[in-house]
């Protein structure tokens, strides 16, 4: 059997559902029980989630290309579908940054700063109730049973949909593509700045060095990492085709995920504040750690550069 | 000159090879240098800016082999692209512009580096001419891989 996007996209899909009910759960837990712990164990799921919801909406678009020459799926129930998840795949995102600034001050400083944990927790409401219904829009796509009365989408006017709307932005407009290249590349150096900052000092280069001061570093790779995703979508939702079969485009994602969760590590990893943070000199599993971080970006940036030469995109 | 250039094996192999490892692989690692070269000067003007300012300068001095290591990959793989299409870069003003901006970039690490490898193991202090020079600093790099990115769409 030849396992394609498609494929990924079923085994996938209710990820971040389910995810953002257990980090949820958890968060509400937290609170109830007044523990700490939970909520931070609940940001923590929040933000693998976050992450996790990248592929799930980039194999869907790889989905959509497969199996929109059915002719017992109808086009339309999947852009609607589409639309939901992208407005969903947003405000998952948006959560799981909050969630990310509320883990680093919470290393930083032993708390987060007040309204932070309570806007995270609200956001990720608001992104569960948005994905439900991508979910059961994109439920209705195979699932004719769950249907009540005609297809909730009419056929016609492909206006409606956001995901065209940027698409006709992304083709005609002269300078828009242009100006996210250049975006997409200063957000690039930056975050390789931070990120070799922070991994040096864990290979032990400038020991005399405080962890915490590098650490103070990351939420300027964040931003650029968060200009590279706004800047990464705009030309994955409009020219979905370039990329969505493209294999590079696979490794790049892979390599994202890997990523993720090793800033994620970076960011709460416990050993140089247990020690004082003075003096901290990295075990072999946090030098791991650090080379792995570094040949996940390296290895982002090169199937991201490769998208033209190995895969069709311009 | 430029046609001579153009008539080499080396520009023909890089113009017209198939393979992975030619031209994509020397664009890539121009890239992988960018990132490097860039990333760790931009930190280096955060911390003279005052992000990051517990740390004394002289925790910076990796900054220094660092981007000259990513310089060199630079200026060997951007060397290979120009030699890829010499006519078409030595006569295009918008890649004169990037390769002075590239000059200008590195020109303000330099009295940088004197501070950082000059400065004691607890000097902290950053004068405002040396704020006002990471300032630039991160205007003309930012403007260097502006004008390089940008050279793919506006020189047909």
């Amino acid at each position: 059997m030849n396992l394609n996007l498609a494929h990924l996209h079923l085994i996938m899909n209710h990820v971040p559902t389910i995810g953002s009910v257990a980090a949820l759960a958890l968060l509400l837990l937290g609170y109830v029980r007044r523990s700490e712990h939970l909520k931070h164990v609940g940001l923590e799921v929040l933000f693998v989630i976050a992450v996790l919801t990248l592929p799930v909406y980039v194999s869907g678009v790889a989905a959509h290309q497969e199996v929109k020459t059915f002719k017992e799926v109808s086009d339309d129930a999947i852009r609607v579908h589409q639309d939901a998840a992208l407005i969903a795949f947003v405000v998952m995102e948006f959560a799981g940054f909050v969630a990310w600034a509320a883990l680093w001050q919470w290393r930083r400083h032993g708390r987060a700063a007040n309204g932070l944990v309570p806007a995270a927790t609200v956001l990720l409401v608001l992104a569960l109730a948005v994905m439900a219904r991508a979910a059961n829009l994109g439920g209705e796509i195979r699932h004719p049973e769950i249907l009540e009365g005609a297809v909730a989408a009419p056929a016609g006017n492909p206006e409606r949909f956001m995901t065209w709307s940027v698409n006709q932005v992304a083709v005609y407009s002269r300078w828009a593509w242009p100006a996210a290249e250049t975006v997409h590349f200063l957000g690039l150096s930056l975050s390789f700045g931070v990120l070799l900052a922070v991994n040096l000092r864990i290979l032990g280069v400038m020991r005399q060095i405080p962890f915490a001061d590098v650490h103070r570093l990351l939420p300027w790779g964040m931003l650029g990492f968060g200009a590279n995703l706004i800047t990464g979508m705009f030309f994955f939702v409009g020219q979905p085709g370039q990329y969505s079969s493209s294999e590079p485009f696979k490794w790049k994602v892979v390599f994202l995920v890997i990523a993720g969760a090793n800033f994620l590590y970076l960011t709460v990893f416990v050993r140089p504040w247990a020690r004082g943070n003075d003096r901290f000199d990295a075990g072999l599993g946090d030098k791991a750690m650090a080379i792995l971080s570094m040949a996940s970006w390296v290895a982002v940036l090169w199937a991201g550069r490769m998208l033209p030469f190995l895969g069709k995109a311009f | 000159m430029l046609e001579w250039i153009d008539s080499t094996a080396l520009s023909t192999w890089l113009k017209e090879s198939p393979s992975v490892w030619a031209f994509p692989t020397v664009l890539t690692l121009h890239t992988t240098g960018m990132g490097i070269l860039v990333g760790a000067s931009y930190v280096l003007d955060l911390r003279l800016l005052g992000i990051g300012r517990n740390v004394p300068l002289s925790g910076y001095r990796w900054v220094f082999p660092t981007v000259a290591v990513a310089l060199f990959i630079n200026i060997v793989t951007g060397i290979l692209l120009f030699i890829k299409d010499p006519t078409h870069w030595g006569t295009a003003i918008p890649f004169l512009i990037k390769m002075l901006l590239v000059i200008a970039s590195v020109a303000t690490v330099i009295p940088m580096r004197r501070l950082v490898t000059g400065s004691g193991a607890e000097q902290r202090d950053v004068s405002s001419n040396m704020r006002l020079l990471a300032i630039a600093s991160i205007i003309v790099w930012s403007g260097a891989i502006t004008a390089g990115r940008l050279l793919a769409y506006v020189v047909p």
